[in-house]
């Protein structure tokens, strides 16, 4: 089953699953199997937007004047979504590129790739504000004990599924003996490593950003690195698109609405998925944890950020049909959040400052005649 | 012109809403409750709440899975007497 970037097989994309079918040949939208891609794609584009728009001069004056534990928050923070979003601007391309069988899915995950370095590139616009030199911060991402934890966790999945789909494109299915330990290839095998890998992305999307989110925002709260937490907005409300695309596929795989096989994946996994989120929402809490050992902030201490992960946990995992694993935690700890999480509070252009879609050429070319009424000749 | 529903909440509450003034998620703030919500706009599904009986009528196509017996009810308004539980 090598892969081809034009496969000349004909095959009707409408019939085609989300993944492991024929690959994409031609890039048409016209038509789609599940156009809610196309709408994401829609959206994430009239999102667009640049670091540097955001002026972040004034920050480094607030920096300055933070204490010590304050700044070991920041920059830990910004430290891990830094993580978060180099792995996120290339894996779900090397992962899920290479399997995926439907046109307006393919380019979803391009584009989701795509602005994942947006914000990549948002975090050195920051940190070379606030530093003159912000090597150390970002040498210190593969050194702290803390932040590697988390990174082996999130790159498993997809590593593990790259690994086999390498394995069954060169070599197809069955036991493949690599660095004298064998590997079993079968499609059900890959599907149940597709399953979780998009799994371990939704918990990813759904609350691993949202500890670093509360911080930032309980700055701006205080009128504090407020070019940050611009910056951060625009950060939040792309991830909110992106995690809606991962409820979408995992919830067409549990109704049955793309391939028959995944839904029984999904029954036999389930304990797995939901393991993979109870994990992620533990790491969160012990990344709380580490962010306040020096002392707290502000308007923010270990215990209510863990509250509040507690509670978006339980948004986050009914949306994909599990029960809310924290039942005695069904009001928001930290309500001031939702003002900045409001997506048409974001500021995108200085002109538009209350609405969150720029959209170029919004013009009605319908006119009719009562549009006229008002004229005098 | 005013389109007035009746909305039950979590079996204790009993509102009047008013369909023609803004979406649910706006009516239950009017009346002070407690709503959960992120992005306003019907992509993130925050504020994904159970429809136990009656209709809505969606005033933007919301782009969250709505999973079944789920409404988002900041893009959408009632659209008869509703039970909801959020």
């Amino acid at each position: 089953m090598s892969y081809s970037t034009f496969s000349q097989e004909q095959s009707d994309p409408l019939k085609e699953p989300m993944f492991f079918g024929h690959s994409v040949n031609v890039a048409r939208y016209d038509q789609q199997k599940h156009s809610i891609f196309e709408k994401l794609i829609e959206k994430q584009i009239s999102f667009f937007w640049r670091p540097e728009e955001v002026d972040v001069s004034r920050d480094r004056v607030d920096f300055n004047k933070m204490t010590d534990s304050e700044k070991h928050i920041f920059i830990s923070n910004l430290k891990y979504q830094t993580l978060l979003d180099s792995v996120q601007g290339r894996s779900p391309n090397i992962a899920l590129l290479p399997i995926v069988s439907i046109p307006e899915l393919e380019t979803w995950i391009e584009t989701w790739s795509f602005y994942e370095t947006i914000h990549s590139r948002s975090y050195t616009h920051i940190l070379r504000n606030l530093f003159s030199d912000p090597s150390e911060v970002f040498e210190d991402i593969v050194i702290n004990e803390q932040i590697k934890k988390r990174a082996a966790d999130i790159s498993r999945y997809y590593d593990d599924l790259i690994f086999y789909t390498q394995l069954w494109q060169t070599q197809g299915e069955g036991q493949h003996e690599v660095d004298g330990e064998v590997h079993n290839v079968t499609m059900r095998e890959l599907k149940k490593k597709l399953f979780l890998c998009i799994n371990s992305v939704n918990a990813l999307e759904a609350i691993r950003f949202y500890v670093s989110f509360a911080c930032t925002f309980a700055f701006a709260e205080r009128e504090l690195m407020e070019g940050n937490s611009k910056i951060i907005r625009l950060i939040a409300r792309d991830e909110n698109l992106h995690l809606v695309s991962t409820q979408h596929i995992l919830n067409l795989w549990q109704y049955g609405e793309d391939d028959p096989e995944m839904k029984e994946i999904a029954e036999e996994l389930r304990d797995d998925a939901y393991n993979i989120f109870m994990t992620a929402v533990e790491q969160e809490k012990e990344w709380a944890h580490y962010l306040f050992r020096d002392g707290s902030m502000i308007g923010l201490n270990e215990d209510m950020l863990c509250q509040y992960v507690e509670y978006i946990a339980n948004l986050r995992m009914e949306a994909i049909g599990f029960d809310a694993p924290f039942e005695n935690r069904r009001s928001n700890p930290l309500p001031w959040m939702n003002k900045y999480l409001v997506s048409d509070n974001v500021q995108v252009a200085p002109q538009e400052a209350e609405i969150s879609s720029y959209l170029v050429g919004q013009i009605d070319s319908e006119v009719s005649a009562a549009d006229l009424g008002d004229f005098d000749l | 012109m005013a389109k007035a529903f009746k909305v039950k909440l979590n079996g204790q509450h009993e509102l009047t809403v008013d369909a023609s003034q803004g979406s649910l998620l706006e009516a239950l703030e009017q009346h002070q409750i407690d709503v959960h919500y992120h992005c306003r706009n019907g992509f993130c599904g925050a504020c994904r709440t159970k429809l136990i009986c009656g209709k809505v009528k969606y005033t933007s196509e919301p782009l969250a899975f709505i999973r079944k017996g789920d409404i988002l009810p900041c893009c959408c308004i009632a659209d008869s007497d509703i039970e909801i539980e959020h």
